[in-house]
């Protein structure tokens, strides 16, 4: 059995490159598709919501999934001719655990060292640095159901670098962490990702795109908005209005009627305009349904989904920071 | 291939030496066998000029590896549900070397939870010399490593384990009631000695039965041989198996299903 452990990747090419991929399954289209490239040592986010495709474009990457059409590259190898090579190069951290709860973090690393046809002594090395590496060390022996949920996390993402991959996909690797075991998480990975790795990770955590050096939103099968988070906010513009009322319904047909543009969907009406602070007063006062509360503000990453999908991401990501994950199912 | 296989046996055994408490518990099946059981069965009967104890004990010895290789097979239909096999499956291991591990695995449980049984003998008055024990070890590696190849080639085609219990008494159960592990096959009726012929664990027992005392009912060149027949033919029906799910759309990883 092959003992290398980092494929010979090609150096001059882009770490993932997606041409005209499509996914079906039976009748329904996942992706219609979709066009992607992303640079060595980027971080990339992968955000779209629930039923998007946004599992099924990850999943192709990562391997676990043949496509339909088209043709996938990471790290310049076809994730379905160059499997192994591909996961041989790559460090995955899935939604659901991926560890031997009832083994310590230590021999969790070590075995899956092992099965990447470490040498016994390598592994146990390769463990030692990477307990090291993640500040694990204290909780190396104690059987990972143990350990706090954080502490779970980091160590998916050693057994994830076992290989020392060139490639990390994280799929919501965080759900369910509270605030400051997120935040150690990601301090962790954007190390990794300052050591020339790259990073494609999908979220539903708003500010965790934030640190994304791209965004590539997907919705109904296709990648309808790729940029850095900055540009992709100035596309919605000035600012954004938020109004809740005793009658939003109403409220909207005025609005339209007066020439304004409400997006659509939302429990609120959210209004963008180039300039919010212009155009407020005057709409306070003339509009002719109670307004119970307002709001002006930047425009966020949230509303440039809601703008640019009619929806949000689907429950989670509106959600108060901390607030354990009840994951909306169904994720397709 | 061998680095997988290796990989497997290790994290099989590290889980096994966490369930230490099991080999205990294990016990129980095969001393109530050979003391109620052949005690009370043996107060009033000799089998071949022997005690009755002392003729059921490598019988025992087959119940006792037979239900932990079984047992030890099921692991793989938790391991289908758990994570930690996600992990497992994107790395580059051949399929092939998880069931020869998975096999391999078993063996080794089964084998340990056989020598907890052998401090037992001399109450069952079965005397092991240097020579005797050897054998039967002998003997008792290539048992489990049958029943361990048993075991997971109905494993490999569970999606649930509550299947278990059932083909536990519908199939394994039998095959020990027919193998002559509690009765010599010799005095058997016709058919059951027919049957017998069939049955891997006839085999595992007699040449266990011959280790310890001497007598078969089977040429122990043939029982060797249907062992390993019966390992060999096993073994790559569960490799058949378990590399079907490769071509799987999903991989095996986020829909694992290895029986597709």
């Amino acid at each position: 059995m092959a003992s290398r452990m980092n494929a010979p990747a090609r150096t001059d090419a882009p770490a993932v490159e997606v041409r005209e991929l499509v996914k079906r399954y039976g009748k329904v289209e996942a992706l219609r598709g979709v066009d992607l490239t992303v640079q060595r040592g980027e971080m990339f986010a992968l955000l779209g919501p629930n039923g998007a495709g946004k599992t099924t474009l990850f999943s192709i990457l990562a391997t676990l999934r043949a496509p339909t059409e088209g043709a996938a590259r990471v790290l310049g190898h076809d994730v379905v001719a160059d499997r192994d090579t591909v996961r041989r190069a790559m460090g995955i951290v899935f939604q659901e655990p991926a560890i031997e709860q009832r083994l310590t973090g230590r021999d969790n690393l070590l075995l899956m060292g092992l099965f990447y046809g470490l040498p016994t002594q390598a592994a146990r090395e390769r463990a030692k640095v990477l307990l090291e590496d993640l500040e694990l060390t204290a909780a190396a022996d104690r059987p990972a159901k143990n350990l706090s949920g954080g502490q779970r996390r980091k160590l998916e993402l050693a057994r994830a670098l076992v290989t020392d991959p060139q490639i990390l996909f994280l799929d919501e690797a965080t759900v369910g962490l509270d605030v400051d075991a997120r935040r150690g998480f990601w301090a962790q990975v954007r190390g990794l990702a300052a050591k020339g790795r790259t990073v494609f990770f999908t979220t539903h955590y708003m500010e965790e795109a934030e640190v994304a050096d791209r965004i590539a939103l997907i919705d109904h099968g296709r990648i309808v908005a790729l940029d850095t988070p900055q540009a992709l906010k100035t596309r919605v513009g000035g600012g954004v209005i938020r109004l809740q009322t005793e009658d939003n319904a109403r409220a909207r047909e005025w609005l339209t009627e007066h020439g304004l543009t409400p997006e659509a969907g939302g429990e609120e009406i959210m209004l963008v305009h180039a300039d919010p602070a212009a155009v407020l007063p005057e709409l306070l006062r003339t509009l002719p349904v109670k307004v119970q509360r307002v709001e002006v503000h930047e425009p966020s990453l949230e509303d440039v989904f809601l703008k640019l999908t009619g929806r949000g991401l689907g429950g989670e990501m509106a959600a108060p920071a901390g607030r354990p994950g009840g994951r909306n199912g169904g994720a397709a | 291939m061998i680095r997988g296989i290796y990989a497997v046996v290790v994290l099989d055994l590290k889980r096994f030496w966490l369930d230490r408490a099991r080999l205990l518990a294990g016990l129980a099946q095969p001393l109530l066998y050979l003391f109620v059981l052949g005690a009370g069965i043996g107060a009033n009967s000799q089998l071949g000029g022997v005690d009755y104890k002392r003729y059921i004990f490598p019988g025992v010895l087959g119940l006792s590896l037979l239900f932990t290789a079984t047992f030890a097979a099921i692991t793989i239909v938790f391991d289908r549900q758990i994570g930690f096999f996600k992990a497992v499956l994107i790395a580059p291991v051949p399929r092939a070397a998880i069931a020869l591990g998975k096999i391999v695995a078993g063996a080794l449980q089964a084998l340990v939870q056989g020598v907890v049984v052998l401090p037992f003998a001399p109450l069952a008055g079965v005397h092991l010399g240097v020579g005797e024990t050897f054998a039967l070890l002998g003997a008792m590696l290539l048992a489990s490593l049958t029943f361990s190849a048993i075991g997971l080639a109905f494993a490999a085609r569970f999606s649930s384990t509550t299947v278990f219990p059932i083909v536990s008494n519908a199939v394994i159960l039998p095959m020990f009631f027919l193998s002559g592990a509690l009765y010599p096959l010799v005095t058997a009726p016709h058919w059951m000695q027919l049957a017998a012929h069939l049955d891997p664990v006839a085999y595992a027992v007699d040449l266990m039965r011959w280790a310890l005392h001497g007598k078969f009912f089977f040429k122990p060149v043939l029982s060797l041989a249907a062992q390993a027949a019966v390992i060999a033919g096993l073994a790559w029906e569960s490799v058949r198996v378990f590399n079907r799910g490769e071509d799987d759309s999903s991989l095996g990883a986020t829909k694992f299903n290895w029986r597709r």
